[in-house]
């Protein structure tokens, strides 16, 4: 009765292109190639259905559910450098298709493939195949490794299907899922309380942010009758939106990123997931999800830049978290947390360079950062994997026994405090050159002390792990299999060679091509003076040099500077008590206000309907009284009622109207 | 065959049931619960019939049914003549509902199977009983029609709650009776002044008689009977401050009813707003929208505040109930067709998840005798897959992309955000209230440390996966393809805005 091809219909363009993709001769195919930007949207659905299939079939599988999720990743990523090839010499591809229709308005779903998606793609799914196949050491033996993988998954799809995205509804679809993706691994050992705590805490600080970019989206529509990206800007151009609203919507929006990159003042979630597992701190909570914050601010560039305002609010809250993680993590001891507050200062850092119109150095530093700090958070679980702690304090004395994870931590520390030649170094220095042009000293005064304490933390904590003696209990200390060796050699090498991709020495060609077919995003390359180099290189080795004499040769005690106990030592170790400050304010309010309003429903709109009802039941019981029974009680009544009847006529003359 | 019959044999087909139950001997428990769960069948396969028709692009006006039924004269020769017909008829809109009620009914049979363990008889009689009422208040076109539904879905419902319910069942049935009792008294005087003053309770009479000018009702008058609409169905919703009764009955009724109580007999009050509130007197709805959007974010924050602070689990269900029929309320106020489709999709959305939720509960409460969120804790290990659809169903609830709360929440701030930006700037706050409340009741219960040993205990298995796995698919599907909902309800919403002019 129904017949197919309505069904079709029905079923909308998603089942049409499948049909036809399916449909189609292998060979058509093959000629075609796959490399073609058309099929970029199976990029996501890979891990998609990696998240499926283990999620029916997982526990049968066990931990041969890792060779789904890697050959699915590793699925995405040849795709993915398929199509960044083919970007480099195409124009850009979008396609789209009704997805939601409201009255005259049709929302549209689809997805985009331009020069800053490409890169995304690639990067995300480099980074999420090497975690898929660390994971394989790293989890081993862990009860619920297919669930694990199933995570893993879900989030990859997420996070492609983000930066896939052609309009800013769409992204916030997935920015959720990745939120959700995050939650689920931050709680994935569910059972420890700190993880349960953390997973909330992720949940909710993010949705907070959320909520902020909701807004802004929706009142961005309410200007411009689209959710795309390129109507957005169209509109930008033209000047169709007041000043105030550019603003208003472009801070709004803002929001969103300080919550999912973990800028001040909804920072605080992202130490504490690291109660995830390691391999979920590299991926998600350094080099893609958090970094989403910094890819929606980008994607949203000219957005941005049509409001002075809101590029100020950006580089502000960027140059300030910049310095304040980085201050903490001078002082934590837990090797993950140190890292986690070195990936907040680090995202700062991209906030301040796009906030400083820095478009090229904020996206340039978002890829060096993925893979430096991955192959960071790689290396420590490696370490963790080893000494089964993560205290910095009980390690010590490790570059002899872990032979290939200790230089591998050393290039990538070396990356992120900007020693000259490595990737860190050309991104950090087209930040600060941004933040100089840019045109705020005092931001770059910041930027370059935060430079100095990252250069320093995270030397401090290189030689407190790998040299001097062993202070831990741990004797059977042994390098990780080489399921978990490779994936940190890649990075590793990447981490030294991405940064000649966008050097002043061998040309801008990422800067130039990011930039290609789109003026306003400004140049490829900032041209700044040449003592902004010097400077950084200046910084950046006296903070390793000040480490070194601290905790690796140890000729000055630890609190030379302030002791320990002491005031300052104690509010950088407690994080600022910010935590505290929360839960003082804003839990206490909100448990406050609902305990208020369990009062006024208990007592007043309880007690009402009580009073009502209570008035009614007392006249039913008056009225059941009055049925006694005895003639002379009626009698009487009955007589007054007519005594009454009669005054009543005499009064209105007995005309009754 | 003949078209017109469908519907009536759709709503009338659960009573073949309630007759074959009324000749089996009580004893006969499984024979019961087959008939009482094959009953749900018929209108389940008659109402996916007509979104079938619908599909082919046939018009669903092919289904209307009009048959004379009471008539009678006016006391005075002028007067003209007063008619309540039979008749039946399905838009977009109520095709939408009948579709959720028969999918819900069915399910809620299911779980009637496992969580009821006395009397079935009785239970799947007045069950059956239920689910004709809804079916038939959601398809008929003229409002005596509409009331004598309403009324046989109220009087099921009382014994339902009173007999099979937890400890205080008589006190929370009572307790709707009253509270529904007066809703429906006020209904009937709004239906009789009409018929009254209009010889007609036909929908779309009736919304042609109101709005021509001709017609001498004064503009306070209409404004008066909008009120008294407003009241009627603001029970049922429930808005502040009159949802006391809810919260009673979602405690207290068996799981298997509160699935029906919170996914059905809710949705009763947004229908009613939005065809006979909005359908019959867009102008005054017009007048109080500014009103009705404060309430919506009243209800929202409202319910969304006091379900953080709840010990039962049930009870945060039950505020959180409360909360999400704000964003109804929220919805229609905007008055356009992002708030009007935003709320539609919300009544279905909610419908679905809070059936899932519902017998999550229900299936929670048999393994461990407590709903209690301190009472249990580290569920996941014992009861992984109870856990996981326990989580998923409350992503759907927190309005989870992907999901199909996301889309009705969203459309619905969508249309508040262009006329009222300010009142709903405040009822976002809600959506993070959301997040706050569901993690910590559904952490609480599955994360962590046990509170107790759960080993012995059961996850959900065999035909308990059923009404699980047909919730989860269909929330995910409207979530991730929302078509299926918005493209049947494109005519109907083309109808309102006409009526609203705009």
């Amino acid at each position: 009765m129904v017949n197919l091809t309505k069904l079709y219909a029905v079923g909308g363009q998603i089942t049409r292109i499948v049909h036809e993709w399916c449909l189609t001769p292998i060979d058509t195919h093959l000629k075609r190639g796959f490399d073609k930007m058309e099929n970029a949207w199976l990029i996501p659905l890979f891990p998609l259905l990696s998240f499926l299939l283990l999620l029916l079939i997982g526990k049968r599988l066990k931990e041969a559910s890792a060779y789904v999720g890697i050959l699915m990743t590793l699925a995405s990523l040849v795709f993915s450098i398929l199509v960044l090839l083919e970007r480099f010499s195409e124009p850009t591809y979008l396609y789209r298709f009704d997805w939601l229709t409201i009255g005259e308005m049709h929302l549209t779903a689809g997805f985009e493939v331009n020069q800053l998606n490409a890169l995304m793609l690639f990067i995300v799914s480099l980074v999420s195949f090497l975690v898929h196949t660390y994971s394989k050491g790293y989890m081993h033996g862990d009860e619920r490794f297919h669930v694990f993988y199933a995570y893993l998954g879900l989030f990859t799809f997420a996070m492609l299907g983000l930066v896939i995205s052609p309009n800013i509804l769409q992204t916030y679809i997935f920015w959720e899922l990745v939120g959700l993706g995050s939650f689920l691994l931050i709680g994935f050992y569910y059972y420890k309380e700190e993880a349960k705590a953390a997973a909330k805490k992720a949940f909710i600080m993010t949705r907070i942010g959320d909520v902020g970019l909701l807004i802004g989206m929706i009142l961005l529509f309410w200007q411009t009758n689209s959710f795309e990206y390129s109507e957005i800007f169209k509109a930008v151009e033209a000047g169709a939106i007041s000043n105030t609203m550019i603003t208003l919507t472009a801070i709004l929006i803002f929001i969103g990123a300080i919550g999912k990159s973990g800028q001040f003042p909804l920072h605080t979630w992202l130490p504490d997931a690291m109660e995830g597992p390691t391999p979920v701190s590299a991926l998600i909570h350094a080099a893609t999800m958090v970094a989403a914050g910094v890819y929606l601010v980008a994607a949203l560039f000219p957005l941005f830049l049509a409001s002075k305002t809101a590029l100020m609010t950006v580089a502000v809250i960027g140059g300030f978290t910049a310095i304040f993680a980085a201050s903490i993590g001078l002082v934590q001891t837990d090797i993950k947390r140190v890292l986690a507050y070195s990936t907040v200062s680090q995202l700062g850092y991209m906030m301040l360079a796009l906030g400083s119109a820095g478009y090229v150095a904020g996206v340039f530093h978002l890829m060096t950062h993925a893979f430096f700090k991955a192959l960071l958070f790689l290396a420590a679980g490696s370490v963790i994997h080893a000494v089964h702690t993560q205290n910095i304090e009980e390690m010590g004395g490790l570059w002899k026994k872990l032979k290939f994870t200790a230089p591998l931590f050393l290039i990538g520390t070396l990356a992120i405090s900007g020693v000259p030649g490595l990737s860190g170094f050309f991104s950090k220095d087209e930040i600060l050159v941004a933040a100089w042009e840019g045109g705020h000293p005092v931001l770059f005064l910041l930027a370059l002390i935060a430079a100095f304490m990252t250069a320093f933390y995270m030397f401090r904590l290189f030689f407190m792990v790998f040299t001097g003696e062993n202070r831990g209990k741990q004797t059977h200390v042994h390098e990780s299999p080489s399921t978990m060796t490779l994936p940190m050699l890649l990075l590793g090498i990447l981490a030294v060679v991405a940064g000649y991709v966008n050097t002043p020495w061998f040309g801008s060609f990422l800067g130039d091509w990011l930039t290609d077919g789109n003026p306003v995003l400004g140049h490829g390359h900032i041209e700044g003076p040449a003592w902004i180099m010097a400077a950084a290189t200046i910084v950046s080795l006296a903070g390793i040099l000040l480490a070194y004499l601290i905790y690796g040769k140890r000729s000055i005690a630890p609190d030379w500077l302030s002791g320990k106990g002491d005031m300052l030592h104690t509010v950088l170790y407690n994080k600022y008590y910010i935590d505290e400050f929360y839960q003082m304010t804003v839990v206490a309010f909100v448990t406050g206000f609902s305990y208020l309003l369990r009062f006024i429903d208990v007592f007043i709109v309880e007690g009402i309907i009580k009073g009502v009802t209570g008035i009614i039941q007392g006249l039913g019981k008056l009225g059941s009284k009055m049925q006694t029974g005895q003639v002379q009680t009626y009698g009487a009544v009955a007589f007054v009622g007519l005594a009454v009847l009669v005054v009543i006529y005499a009064l209105t003359g007995g005309y009754l109207r | 065959m003949n078209l017109h019959a469908v519907l009536s044999l759709l709503v009338f087909s659960p009573l073949v049931g309630i007759i074959v139950l009324a000749i089996l001997p009580k004893s006969q428990e499984i024979a019961i619960k087959a008939v009482g769960f094959l009953a749900t069948l018929p209108p389940l396969a008659l109402s996916l019939a007509v979104y079938a028709h619908y599909l082919a692009g046939k018009s669903l006006s092919d289904f209307s049914v009009s048959v004379p039924w009471i008539q009678f004269r006016g006391l005075q020769p002028d007067e003209p003549a007063y008619a309540v017909n039979y008749e039946l008829a399905i838009s977009g809109f109520q095709l939408l509902l009948v579709v959720l009620t028969s999918v819900v009914s069915t399910l809620a049979a299911l779980g009637a199977c496992r969580f009821i363990k006395k009397e079935w008889k009785g239970y799947f009689m007045l069950f059956l009983l239920l689910v004709t009422g809804m079916l038939g208040l959601f398809t008929a076109e003229n409002m005596v029609l509409f009331f004598i539904f309403f009324e046989v879905t109220l009087i099921p419902t009382f014994f339902l709650i009173g007999k099979w319910g937890y400890f205080e069942k008589e006190k929370a049935a009572f307790s709707f009776l009253i509270y529904n009792g007066f809703g429906s008294a006020v209904l009937l005087i709004v239906i009789m002044i009409l018929l009254a003053k209009t010889g007609t309770t036909n929908i779309v009479m009736l919304k042609e008689i109101i709005a021509d000018p001709s017609v001498g009702l004064s503009a306070d008058f209409k404004l008066g009977l909008f009120i008294a609409l407003l009241i009627a169905f603001g029970v049922k919703l429930p808005i502040f401050p009159l949802h006391s009764w809810m919260l009673r009955v979602h405690v207290q009724a068996p799981p298997s009813v509160v699935m029906i109580h919170s996914g059905i007999l809710l949705k009763i009050g947004a229908y009613g707003l939005i065809r006979f509130g909005m359908g019959i007197f867009p102008d005054q709805f017009k007048q109080l929208a500014v009103l009705l959007a404060i309430l919506g974010v009243i209800n929202l924050l409202y319910g969304a505040f006091l379900a953080f602070i709840q010990t039962d689990f049930k009870m945060v269900l039950a505020y959180s109930s409360i909360s999400h029929m704000g964003i109804v309320l929220m919805g229609l106020a905007a008055m356009n067709e992002a708030g009007i489709q935003g709320a539609i999709f919300q009544v279905v959305s909610h419908g679905l998840i809070s059936a899932l939720l519902f017998f999550l509960v229900g299936v929670l409460y048999e393994r461990t005798e407590t709903s209690l969120i301190g009472n249990l804790g580290g569920l996941a290990k014992g009861m992984p897959l109870t856990a996981g659809f326990l989580l998923a169903a409350a992503m759907a609830s927190l309005g989870l992309p992907g999901m199909s709360g996301f889309v009705s929440e969203f459309m619905a701030f969508l249309g508040l955000f262009k006329v009222e930006p300010w009142i709903a700037a405040v009822g976002s706050i809600g959506i993070i209230m959301t997040a706050v409340y569901l993690l910590r009741a559904v952490l609480g219960m599955t994360f962590g440390k046990a509170f107790r040993d759960f080993d012995g205990v059961l996850d959900l298995r065999g035909l308990e996966l059923v009404p699980v796995l047909v919730l989860m698919l269909l929330i995910v599907l409207i979530g991730v393809y929302p078509s299926v909902l918005s493209s049947p309800l494109q005519a109907t919403l083309e109808t309102i805005m006409l009526g609203l002019g705009g």
